[in-house]
């Protein structure tokens, strides 16, 4: 079992119910949340408004004048308690490969620029995270960022922001920093941030105080309606999706940059169903055999 | 179509706003004071949720190229159409070629200028609604500028009848400078401490600058945290909690002396620590609360903000039979 307390439930505002699971992160606390809500969705209650699954709890938005709001406690209640036995849970994913160009002049110039609200002012984003995590050589730090496979815990904050959270990695392997001092202004649309445990990659330019560590190659939000797997979603975040980091270089970062601007750029995806208690007892065996094949 | 001459402010396309998609990161948009802009609706015969224009602080001017009725709500800006002084809160004629000219508000911050038949854009994602930061819809995910042409619809059957139709003066909103906002405590606040929470009820909070239609933010009072050590996964600080999704309405606290109260184009989700949540109808109030002026919170239950809720409704229900198409 999960072992994780019974969930507390609040009414907030007039028009919101907020579900916490936990208090502190932890992966079952997302496998909860993304199968309650699933199931929620599921039912097409009239009046709910909006469903959102959240890292460690999750959030209700409902009208209540087509539904009232303890009614709604009690529903939710009873699917928390009842649809999230992790011996029946099979959550239908996609793994998904990010071609990522780390330590790269885009991000370094950044860090640059905004050295002044930065720790270490002197280095760059990538060379902090690298030294706080305990890394002396480059290789070696991509070679663990890159081998985790991530969770998609929550999407938010600007569309398309997807948080996600390493798995079956050690708590003393997960690679974390903090924020900026004070948040930046600007950031690169399709940069790979880390704050916390977690990490994004940033769907459009905007301000931002995650660490930056590359470029995605690929867009992970796209207007232009050019890209196949993008069309109908706009958005590539998917709460629950498993995304997996793969090391390029400039010359194959170019490359796939112009089959994103002709539009001819696939995303390797593989369609699978993650069984969070195989996760709970095998962890890293588990999912990397799961996501195989991907890169 | 309506030809901008010269843009006002910051003038937006906005409805009733984007529902269902908050879980992709989408705020719901829409217009920030949904009282005003209701009413402009109804004063135009419009079903409540059409898009119109969102204006800030001055409307600008612009030129109806199409016969139509309209109506200003909101906060009252001096208005003109070709020269002859426009009230607000009454619905008018317009003919083509006449130019609207809307100057600066006194009071308050938004207005609205509604069409019969609406304003017409595409929608995206079930809504018309401006949300800039992802430029999606909207007149191109945008604001408006010199020389925009903003398609209308066809005036609806019976609005000429509209016309001269006004909400009568007990129902326009006083747009005062100080306003009591009702919350309800808790979400995610069990880091303020009980004299923190006092500071927060008792302290005169003042609309800083930087507010927008993604956050307001106040200053004025010391919200003193517990200083326990935050949840793992939340960061470092005591203001940090393991990030979630924010209600639209939530107060955060960043640190000890601000607070951001987020409405309808909010960042959907972050790890602030956030110490209740103003209700629905009181966020029309902040929209149109003036950098420099002053609120205080009032805690609320549930059950209290269900009836104020209900008592809105009401009132609503009443302005929509006195302007009803009948």
């Amino acid at each position: 079992m999960f072992n994780l307390p019974e969930t507390t439930f609040n009414y907030v505002g007039d028009e919101y119910i907020y579900a916490e699971i936990t208090r502190d992160m932890k992966v079952e606390s997302n496998f909860k949340a993304l199968a309650v809500t699933a199931e929620l969705r599921k039912r097409n209650i009239p009046g709910i408004i909006d469903i959102v699954s959240s890292n460690a709890s999750y959030l209700i938005r409902y009208n209540p004048e087509l539904i009232s709001g303890k009614d709604l406690v009690d529903y939710i209640r009873e699917i928390d308690f009842n649809k999230s036995d992790p011996t029946r849970l099979s959550l239908s994913i996609r793994a998904v490969e990010i071609p990522v160009w780390y330590d790269d002049p885009i991000t370094r110039e950044y860090s640059q620029r905004f050295k002044d609200r930065h720790q270490e002012p002197e280095l760059s984003n990538f060379e902090y995270v690298m030294k706080l995590n305990g890394f002396t050589d480059k290789a070696a730090f991509i070679e663990s960022h890159s081998s985790t496979p991530y969770l998609i815990t929550m999407v938010g904050f600007l569309p398309g922001t997807a948080w996600h959270f390493p798995l079956g990695a050690t708590p003393s392997e997960i690679i974390q920093s903090p924020k900026y001092k004070s948040p930046r202004t600007d950031t690169p649309e399709r940069s790979v941030g880390i704050g916390g445990a977690f990490n994004v990659i940033y769907p459009v330019q905007g301000p931002g105080s995650y660490q930056l560590i590359g470029m995605s190659a690929v867009p992970v939000f796209d207007l232009s309606n050019r890209l196949t797997d993008l069309k109908d979603s706009l958005f590539l975040a998917r709460p629950g999706d498993v995304w997996k980091y793969r090391p390029i270089d400039e010359s194959e970062y170019l490359r796939i940059r112009d089959e994103v601007k002709s539009g001819a750029y696939r995303y390797r995806i593989k369609e699978v169903n993650l069984s969070p208690l195989e996760y709970i007892k095998k962890g890293k065996e588990y999912i990397h055999g799961l996501i195989g094949g991907l890169g | 179509m309506i030809e901008i001459k010269k843009p006002g402010l910051w003038t937006t396309v906005q409805d009733m706003g984007r529902l269902g998609k908050y879980h992709l990161g989408v705020p719901p948009s829409g217009a920030a004071d949904k009282y005003s802009f209701m009413i402009g609706n109804m004063l135009v015969g419009n079903p409540v949720e059409f898009a119109a224009l969102e204006m800030t602080l001055i409307g600008g001017v612009m030129q109806f190229k199409k016969n139509t009725v309209a109506a200003l709500t909101g906060a009252p800006m001096k208005a003109y159409l070709n020269q002859q002084p426009i009230p607000f809160w009454e619905a008018f004629t317009v003919k083509e070629g006449d130019v609207l000219t809307i100057q600066e508000c006194r009071k308050g911050v938004k207005s609205y200028l509604c069409v019969s038949g609406g304003i017409q854009v595409r929608d995206v994602f079930g809504s018309k609604s401006t949300y800039e930061a992802s430029k999606i819809g909207g007149f191109q995910g945008r604001k408006l500028e010199k020389g925009d042409c903003l398609e209308i619809n066809e005036p609806l059957p019976g609005a000429a009848k509209q016309a001269g139709k006004s909400l009568p003066l007990e129902y326009t909103p006083s747009f005062d400078s100080f306003q009591e906002l009702r919350v309800t405590l808790g979400l995610t606040g069990y880091l303020v401490s009980d004299e923190g929470l006092k500071a927060f009820l008792n302290s005169e909070w003042k609309v800083s600058v930087e507010s927008n239609r993604v956050a307001y933010r106040y200053t004025g009072g010391k919200v003193s945290f517990t200083e326990q050590r935050p949840p793992f996964g939340a960061g470092e600080s005591f203001s940090n909690v393991v990030d979630f999704a924010y209600p639209i309405g939530s107060i955060m606290l960043p640190n000890e002396e601000e607070l951001i109260v987020l409405h309808n184009d909010a960042t959907t989700g972050g790890g602030f620590v956030t110490i209740g949540t103003v209700i629905s109808q009181d966020l029309d109030l902040i929209a149109q609360s003036r950098p420099q002026s002053t609120c205080r919170f009032t805690a609320v239950t549930v059950d209290q903000a269900m009836e104020a809720r209900k008592e809105r409704r009401e009132k609503i229900k009443k302005i929509e039979t006195i302007l009803g198409r009948q």
